[in-house]
């Protein structure tokens, strides 16, 4: 059965599809974030990331402060399971609203 | 009219709630407002135009965004 909304509506891994070889965005279980050049993905959000920072926020003992170190990689593969969102990078702060 | 809740109707829920507003929250307590634009079986999701929110707090806004399905606790729809 075909109705209008399955013909329209893609799947949600289209979206990273639509990503690769651009800089991406992603968040990353314990507090990190990570961006760098989609050279590959799969089903599981398994991603391999090119130039890829590594942004680390973290709280230092007797401080309320959110602090964050930087840790760069030139090539680096993920493992899906600590993915939680992608975005295109150069899309972030930007909407249509 | 209440509906009984099999594995047809939650599925409908969710074909029914794309193309409107929803509000995504993960377990880890982030919050996503935006328009649900599609989503699969493993409940990854794609949202337009969405505020990621933590309480009442908005940390930043994304045009498109792919939140992997297994961090979602729940859409509900606006």
């Amino acid at each position: 059965m075909v109705d209008e909304k399955s013909v329209s509506a893609s799947e949600p891994l289209d979206l990273i599809r639509l990503c690769l070889d651009e800089q991406i965005f992603v968040k990353l279980r314990g507090n990190r974030e990570m961006t760098g050049k989609l050279h590959a993905y799969d089903s599981h959000c398994n991603i391999v990331l090119g130039d890829a920072t590594e942004t680390i926020y973290y709280l230092e003992s007797g401080s309320e402060d959110v602090k964050s170190r930087k840790e760069k990689s030139e090539l680096v593969f993920v493992r899906g399971d600590s993915v939680m969102s992608i975005a295109d990078a150069s899309n972030i702060g930007k909407t249509n609203a | 009219m209440s509906a009984v809740p099999t594995s047809a109707s939650t599925s409908n829920f969710l074909s029914d709630i794309t193309n409107s507003s929803v509000i995504v929250k993960l377990n880890n307590g982030f919050e996503y407002h935006g328009v649900l634009s599609s989503i699969d079986g493993f409940m990854n999701i794609v949202l337009e135009n969405s505020i990621e929110m933590v309480g009442s707090k908005e940390i930043r806004k994304y045009n498109e965004l792919f939140v992997r399905g297994n961090n979602v606790m729940y859409i509900a729809s606006q």
